[in-house]
């Protein structure tokens, strides 16, 4: 495949992001054009990709300039794309819960300039779970779980391996319990990775744990992120930690996280590095919203961070050309979701099929909306709180958002974080859009090169 | 590309729900009827009759009707003999099953072999696609013994496979190995022969009354014709010939599915009121003369 070369040669600061992010913008909310080794046509209805001729391109840049809705909807129509009305604007009703996340310790021994937490104790008393809290959590997915068989259960705190007592007990809980019912049950943690010890590995191995290691960097990068309360460095000390978990990843798989600030934006280098250390993938994400203000994203730092998610995309196709291992986690999960053609009107689970549990056994939106009252959905001894669940839900319908309805990653993108966009707003659609525009041009050159990348995507 | 306005489905929803340039709304399922095997528009049945490399089935049964060329002895005796053969078991699953039934203790045995329906006789036997299985081949005839051959199941995606089989890409239409042009419209269903005598009146395909040449009586009730009597001229009371939709038992005195099939225009008339028109004195067709357009 001939890369376009121009990408890696020095020019105007943040050229190629900026170049995606004006081709990539709202122009309708029907269709979306985008070029990559031809003509190429979204239309987010379905997520359905095509490539198109260039006469066909051109009569819907002339649809562009009529902005007519009617008239656009006739085209499609006449050329086999018409609406399938794939998503209403009728919210989903008392959905099965199938995955809930626990705050087995609301505390933690860093001190995060960012975090949604607020350090640890989502701004209330730091406490621990109770041994009964989690397992009455446990008992309380399954009972509400009755359409599904598969079921996950997400430790997160706070750091959740302060309460490691309980952690294991409430895993050897449902792990029996989920053996005795016939349902399968999945385990994963959010872990800072700094109380992480050799013996945590065959426990998370035995009960094939999805781990995630929070890491904003490469050594002083990640320490000014993520230091300890006090002020102390941890990288080196988590770095000592996870190197024997990742040698042991077999059921297990221990992937990193990287929560993008202005501070640390050379995430090709951080991707290097951590695949360099056999992470089974490496994700970043933008801190859009912290409780103090502090290390948000902002309009240039956007700009930067998708120069560079940019470029280790580039380095993705580069290697998947080449059949090497490069566990690029936003690149490879878009390209599935893309190629699947998956298309939803909530940016995830939160609040629908997955609910957090605090410490006390209230019942959140998602682990982010613990201990906050604009989440609050019921607690386990109560049930789930439906009317506050159906008003959630039917406020969070991306049809209902602004100016979501009107864009055509809609569908894609969800609308963003239920959390972030409260708290925030959405101060990051261009970069969403210019990410996922960059992605839809590599999804067909992959496509053409290497179609055997989406069948392994699909089996697994 | 060399259409100037050609469109090429590339993700798996593209692909799903493409429909081609010319083609009506009712070719696509999403779109069509397509309510029962057969169907209007497709007989999706005939997906399954070449699913196994080397032979092919009835549509409607595990039945072997056909078998591909090939020097194989065994697979060429399943259609090179007087007798018939049916797959019984492919894979250790069970392509057959008793059926009992329909109500009450003991039940009733209704079938001891029972073809089940092949998409889900065969959901496990799918993703063993190009792979072979054991297929078991029983005859009607008693005497004959089983015949056993390994066949290759075939994907029921289109697939690009590299020389060692090994799949190098998928996509969301059915394989042209299963198919082939035609296969899937060549057994549709007749809807204006047998589902215009076998659906009531509350059901779309059937629209004509059931109760014809009705006359009400002084007590409030009345009196009429089921549509279907052949000789509708018998003097009152007329009575209401109740239908049987078992061919070989049905009513004499009704018209049958055969009348149908062979001279509907002439066994029906129209009904307008309620009243068979041209009672008694039944027309009969006409053929248009050649060069007259009038």
């Amino acid at each position: 495949m001939k890369m376009n070369s121009k990408y890696d040669m020095p020019g105007i600061k943040n050229e190629v992001a900026r170049k995606s992010i004006r081709n990539s913008r709202p122009i309708s909310p029907d269709f979306h054009l985008f070029e990559s080794n031809g003509y190429n046509l979204l239309i987010p209805d379905g997520t359905r990709i095509y490539e198109i001729s260039h006469d066909l391109q051109e009569e819907f840049k002339g649809l562009i300039m009529k902005d007519d809705k009617l008239l656009i909807g006739k085209f499609l129509a006449e050329h086999g794309l018409q609406s399938l009305g794939t998503i209403n604007d009728l919210p989903i009703v008392e959905p099965p819960l199938t995955a809930i996340s626990l705050a087995v310790a609301q505390k933690c021994n860093l001190s995060c300039t960012y975090c949604y937490a607020r350090q640890g104790d989502f701004g209330a008393k730091a406490k621990n779970m109770a041994l009964q809290t989690a397992l009455d959590a446990v008992d309380f997915l399954f009972n509400n779980n009755s359409k599904s068989n598969r079921m996950n259960i997400a430790f997160l705190g706070g750091e959740p391996l302060i309460n490691r007592p309980v952690l294991q007990e409430v895993t050897r809980y449902a792990h029996d319990k989920a053996r005795d019912s016939g349902k399968e049950v999945g385990f994963s943690i959010t872990t800072n990775g700094t109380l992480l010890k050799e013996e945590d590995a065959d426990f998370f191995e035995e009960y094939g744990f999805a781990v995630t290691v929070s890491l904003d960097g490469i050594g002083e990068t990640h320490d000014r992120l993520r230091p300890y309360k006090g002020g102390k460095a941890s990288y080196e000390q988590i770095r000592a930690n996870v190197l024997p978990l990742l040698a042991k990843q077999n059921k297990m798989q221990v992937s990193a996280r990287v929560t993008v600030t202005p501070l640390n934006l050379n995430l090709k280098h951080v991707l290097d590095e951590l695949v360099s250390l056999k992470f089974h993938s490496v994700g970043f994400s933008p801190m859009l919203s912290s409780p103090t203000g502090e290390a948000e994203m902002n309009g240039s730092a956007f700009e930067e961070m998708l120069e560079n998610m940019i470029s280790c995309g580039q380095e993705f196709e580069r290697k998947l050309i080449a059949g090497e291992r490069y566990p690029f986690s936003n690149m490879s999960t878009a390209l599935k979701e893309i190629h699947k053609g998956s298309h939803r009107p909530y940016p995830c689970g939160a609040g629908a099929g997955y609910l957090g549990v605090s410490a006390s056994g209230e019942l959140a939106a998602c682990h982010r909306f613990v201990e906050d009252e604009k989440g609050y959905f019921g607690d386990l001894y109560q049930g789930i709180d439906r009317e506050r669940q159906q008003a959630c839900l039917t406020e969070r319908h991306v049809h209902r958002q602004e100016p979501c309805k009107n864009c055509w990653a809609r569908y894609l993108c969800g609308g963003g974080c239920h959390h972030e966009v409260i708290h925030r707003g959405r101060p990051a659609c261009d970069y969403i859009r210019g990410w996922l525009n960059y992605v839809l041009q590599a999804y067909i050159r992959i496509l053409q090169v290497r179609p055997d990348f989406f069948l392994a995507n699909l089996s697994s | 590309m060399k259409n100037p306005k050609s469109i090429e489905p590339k993700n798996l929803t593209a692909q799903l729900h493409y429909r081609g340039a010319g083609n009506p709304p009712g070719t696509h399922p999403s779109t069509a009827i397509s309510n029962s095997f057969p169907g209007l528009e497709a007989d999706f049945r005939n997906v399954w009759t070449h699913i196994f490399e080397g032979i092919v089935f009835h549509e409607a049964s595990n039945l072997v009707i056909a078998v591909e060329e090939t020097e194989d002895a065994k697979i060429n005796r399943l259609v090179n003999s007087k007798a018939q053969y049916f797959l019984t078991k492919a894979d250790g699953k069970f392509m057959v099953v008793p059926v009992s039934g329909p109500s009450g203790r003991p039940k009733v045995p209704i079938h001891d072999s029972m073809p089940l329906e092949w998409s889900n006789a065969l959901a496990e036997i799918l993703p063993k696609a190009g792979q072979f299985v054991s297929c078991k081949f029983q005859s009607n005839d008693t005497r004959r013994k089983p015949i056993t051959i390994k066949l290759k199941v075939r994907h029921f995606f289109d697939v690009d496979l590299d020389s060692t089989g090994k799949i190098l890409n998928t996509r969301a239409v059915i394989s042209r190995h299963l198919l082939q042009p035609g296969d899937l419209t060549q057994s549709l269903c007749s809807p204006w022969q047998n589902d215009y005598r076998e659906c009531g009146c509350f059901y779309w395909a059937a629209s004509r009354p059931d109760y014809v040449n009705v006359e009400p009586d002084i007590e409030g009730k009345s009196s009429g014709n089921n549509w279907l009597e052949k000789d509708k001229k018998k003097k009152s009371p007329k009575s209401y010939i109740s239908d049987s939709q078992d061919e070989a038992s049905a009513n004499p005195q009704l018209i049958s599915y055969q009348d149908l099939f062979k001279s509907w225009e002439e066994k029906l008339s129209f009904i307008i009121e309620g009243k068979e028109e041209g009672l008694g004195k039944r027309k009969k067709t006409t053929k248009r003369k050649k060069g007259n357009n009038s």
